[in-house]
């Protein structure tokens, strides 16, 4: 694949192309001798250093662990504690073991809460590692901004939020992705303020992790989601619905059924399954009436909100749509006559093969 | 004869053209990739994978596996694939008409029962056989049992895109080791993306021969002692690293390793699935995915993550590795010849005017112009109007050429991953670069020859429905 | 009396440590796995009067780890689990399968302590 055999064999009369032949052969040959040599030191170098910062994890450990445990209040330092700040204060000036020390922490952070957690906060402050991560937002590379402030959430540094704030809107979605997780971790509901004036999108994979922060704390009381119900931002507005859905916000039904129209499909959806958890029921009529200006997939999730809404009423309807094109739909329907008019489901289900539905057929078998 | 030195000079110039420009695209490419990791590592400098491990509102994927004979190790193949760390999803096992008995061996050890379940047939396929099982213990509700005729890898991965519900697939070989982590890295593209959609995923496959793996996990990274799948691992190295690594930043990926892949189920099935009628399915769909999308207008991107994820066995012996070979040469003639109308065609962007002639020109007719090329040169050496000092030098520009690309793709993978950690195995793999040409390369050009005449000249491999279609692994290109 | 014993399983080795020290404190022996593997091998060699482990380790989870107590052993060794947000289902599972706590992380060691000592004494 690789080996690029050059069949090309050349008359006399290009000794220049034979000499630069020779040339970039030598010139390939000492770069693979250079290569080589250099191949093998990087990789006692890695080994090396993948070494160092076992040992150097191994040694910090009980340092850590013994000054959470020298304390008697999380707030004041005992003598013990200032102890050991001063012998890791000097080693944190080392930007590899600083690496090292931060990555104990960090892990940390994720595995204890209380006083414990006020404890290594702390240490953070104590130690000056604070400034580094601050300093961090400074840098002109992106990454190491978004990586200052994973760091500032972790440790629960609320004082910086101004510094932090213009970063919802930064041009790496990386980078404005942390600044999200930053305030909703530290502020919570309250945090998602951010949202009002997010003129960037908010990707899926930042939803589902501004939620899952959402979930873990103690405090369930949602602020008013209308405001983004309505956003110019289409993310915002999926993200709202799910917000309404987790958070059963049965009072925003209204600004829901409004929604119904919105331009964009995928909203048009969200809506519909959002409004299909919180028993929307005027929504049924509404859909109902305009079942067939609808799109499929809206279509499909009318039928999953028949499913769970229906009324004897929506019989006549229901059988009509038996034999949509779309087997989802037929399946939907078919189960929904099922659930209201078992008679009448068990009379399509004795119809001969070749009138029944394909979801008829899959259902109910005729033998 | 004045029109023999013609044809002759412009045989020269064509052949040396053609080298050039082989050698310039490695180059660039090696470049772009270079561009392409460094940018890479510093997006997951930061992500920690841990927190958002097993977020329950992550979107459902569904893991479709088809198996054919497995019997030997299907029970820990499967066990492997239902201990991902990963939360919502699940494992649809395609049981593609075996004549063994690992059905009754999957009934057996995870207390499947037979399941009512009404799926729409939105790919035609084989009609089921035994029928679909659910396990009766808890803890392996994720998984999913499909017992069907025989009808082929393609075949069977279509009943898995019918029956599953969730929204992404992944489709991967059953005898493939995945790691705890690897569905949330290869879901991330499809979550992060706000511009456009990513139909497909793609990722890397590492070698497991040597490897030492307990009760499905991987425990240990070895370079093993046979020489020709330490040839293959630095084959992949090149390949992963460099190459493909450098096609996803131009969004010019054609081809998702069959072993382990995820799929916009939605857009799989719009295109009506995998294609029962060639042996190279997995570069097939893609193809077509690329074109739909294309011809749809729609913006749409085929991710890649270079994370060491999946892990299988290579073929330890020159037989299997030529046949494993000879399919992926007929694949590629396959989709390519299906799908000519991309080829040099400004209307499909990029897809038609880089990536499909770049496949064309140096994957799909490379073996043939070496072929034709040693016939020359064997023919001037007979007729003695070698000039050998010229000859030589070229050759040794040729190999020097490969060796150092070897090393500098040995050099992205100890940057990056560094999975190869051993003391000592530098050595073995500087030492692997100088001897692959001889010991690797003989034997794609043999194999890809073979594919070449077994394509348009052997009639009952062309035709192969005949034979009995296995689920052969396929890996890289 | 003898010191009463525990097995702790947690990848995370920090945390592992933090606990260790706390709860030796207490006057427990502890005994530390890294992995579902060596949980399995130490609660076999040891015997333990109580199993800590978390939800998710490398090679076998805390899952496998209880059902292996529970169905291979025969054993009602009190089990306490730790979990990290969002695996409620796991959580039920592992009460499904015979754990007598849980803990979500992140949690406080002081709580640990009281739970632990609340199934000892």
């Amino acid at each position: 694949m690789v080996a690029v055999f050059s069949r090309f064999y050349s008359p006399e009369e290009f000794p220049f192309l034979i000499y630069l032949t020779w040339v970039t052969s030598f010139v390939l040959f000492v770069s693979f001798v250079v290569l080589s040599t250099y191949l093998i030191k990087l990789r006692k170098a890695l080994r090396r250093k993948e070494k160092e910062r076992k040992d150097c994890k191994l040694s910090y450990e009980p340092f850590i662990i013994e000054y959470l445990y020298s304390s008697e209040d999380p707030k004041v330092l005992t003598e013990r504690q200032h102890e050991i700040i001063e012998t890791l204060k000097p080693k944190i000036q080392s930007a590899s073991q600083r690496k090292v020390i931060i990555s104990i922490l960090y892990n940390l952070m994720n595995e204890v809460s209380g006083e414990m957690a006020e404890s290594i906060k702390l240490f953070y402050y104590k130690t000056g590692l604070i400034e580094y991560g601050v300093a961090k937002l400074q840098n002109k590379n992106w990454y190491v901004i978004a990586k200052g402030i994973g760091e500032l959430t972790r440790f629960n540094i609320k004082e910086v939020h101004q510094q932090v704030e213009p970063f919802v809107n930064h041009e790496r979605k990386e980078v404005r992705s942390e600044a999200h997780m930053y305030m909703v971790n530290l502020f919570h509901f309250e945090g998602l303020t951010f949202l009002d004036n997010l003129d960037v999108p908010l990707s899926e994979w930042n939803q589902i992790q501004l939620l899952e922060v959402l979930q873990k704390i103690d405090n369930q009381s949602i602020c008013d989601i209308k405001p983004w119900l309505n956003s110019k931002n289409d993310t915002v507005v999926i993200f709202a619905l799910k917000l309404a859905e987790i958070y059963n916000q049965y009072e925003v039904n209204t600004t829901l059924l409004g929604l119904l129209n919105h331009p964009n499909k995928n909203i048009r959806i969200a809506v519909i399954d959002a409004l299909t958890h919180l028993y929307g029921i005027e929504a049924v009529e509404k859909l109902k009436a305009n079942f067939n200006n609808l799109s499929v997939e809206e279509q499909i999730s009318f039928f999953q909100m028949l499913e769970k809404l229906v009324m004897p009423t929506d019989e006549p309807f229901v059988e009509a749509h038996l034999f949509h094109k779309n087997f989802d739909i037929q399946l939907l329907a078919l189960k929904i006559l099922k659930s209201i008019n078992i008679d009448k489901y068990f009379e399509f289900s004795g119809l001969p093969a070749h009138k029944k539905s394909q979801a008829m057929l899959k259902l109910t078998p005729t033998n | 004869m004045d029109w023999l030195t013609t044809i002759i000079k412009i045989f020269h110039w064509l052949f040396f053209a053609y080298s050039f420009a082989a050698i310039a695209s490695y180059i660039v490419l090696s470049f772009i990739s270079a561009k392409e990791t460094i940018e890479y590592l510093k997006r997951n400098s930061f992500v920690h994978y841990k927190d958002i491990l097993s977020s329950s509102m992550s979107p459902s994927i569904t893991i479709i596996a088809p198996a054919y004979n497995e019997s030997l190790n299907i029970i820990e193949n499967v066990r492997s694939l239902l201990s991902n760390h990963y939360v919502n999803y699940n494992v649809i096992i395609v049981n593609d008409g075996s004549s063994d008995d690992s059905l009754e061996k999957l009934i057996e050890a995870y207390d499947l029962v037979l399941d009512e379940h009404v799926y729409n047939e939105k790919i035609k396929t084989q009609s089921l056989r035994a029928g679909i099982f659910k396990s009766k213990n808890p803890a392996f509700e994720k998984l999913l049992v499909v017992d069907k005729e025989n009808g082929g890898k393609a075949d069977a991965l279509n009943m898995g895109l019918n029956i599953s519900n969730s929204n992404y697939v992944a489709c991967i070989d059953v005898d493939c080791l995945l790691l705890e982590n690897a569905l949330q890295k290869m879901i991330k593209p499809f979550l992060e993306d706000t511009d456009g959609k990513v139909i497909a995923a793609g990722g890397v496959i590492r070698i497991a021969n040597a490897c030492k793996i307990k009760q499905g996990k991987l425990i240990d990274v070895n370079l093993p002692k046979n020489l020709l799948v330490q040839a293959q691992i630095l084959e992949y190295i090149r390949a992963f690293l460099l190459g493909r690594m450098a096609w996803s930043r131009l969004n010019g990926l054609l081809v998702i390793s069959g072993a382990f892949g995820i799929f916009d189920k939605e857009t799989a099935i719009a295109v009506g699935g995998y294609d029962t009628n060639t042996v190279g399915e997995d570069m097939e769909i893609i193809v077509r995915m690329r074109r739909y999308m294309e011809e749809q207008n729609k913006k749409y991107k085929v991710s890649y993550i270079p994370d060491p994820l999946c892990w299988t066995e290579a073929p330890d012996n020159y037989k299997s590795f030529i046949s494993q070979r000879n399919r992926w040469t007929r694949g590629t003639i396959e989709t390519l010849k299906k799908h000519r109308k991309i080829g040099f065609n400004p209307n499909y962007g990029s897809f038609g005017m880089l990536s499909y002639p770049y496949w064309l020109v140096f994957e799909r007719l490379a073996p043939i112009i070496e072929v034709v090329g040693i016939i020359y040169f064997v023919i001037l050496v007979i007729l003695e109007v070698v000039i050998w000092k010229y000859a030589l030098a070229f050759l040794l520009l040729a190999y020097l050429f490969s060796v150092v690309f070897s090393i500098i793709a040995i050099y992205s993978e100890e940057l990056t991953y560094h999975q190869y950690k051993k003391k000592g195995t530098g050595y073995k793999l500087i030492l692997l670069s100088i001897l692959e040409p001889f010991i690797l390369h003989p034997f794609v050009l043999y194999a890809a020859i073979k594919g070449n005449y077994d394509y348009y000249f052997n009639k009952t491999l062309k035709w192969g429905k005949i034979e009995r279609k296995g689920l052969a692994t396929d890996n890289e290109d | 009396m003898s010191k009463h014993k525990i097995v702790l399983a947690e990848d995370n080795s920090t945390l592992s440590l933090l606990l260790k020290f706390r709860l030796e404190r207490e006057g427990y022996q502890l005994f530390l796995a890294e992995d579902g593997n060596q949980a399995i091998d130490l609660i076999q060699d040891e015997k333990p009067d109580l199993v800590l482990t978390d939800v998710m380790m490398p090679y076998k989870s805390g899952l496998e780890v209880i059902s292996h107590i529970r169905n291979k052993l025969e054993k009602e060794t009190p089990v306490i689990v730790f979990s990290s947000a969002g695996q409620e289902e796991m959580v039920l599972k592992a009460f499904s399968l015979g754990a007598n706590d849980f803990m979500g992380k992140p949690f406080s060691p002081n709580e640990l302590v009281i739970r632990v000592n609340r199934l000892l004494n």
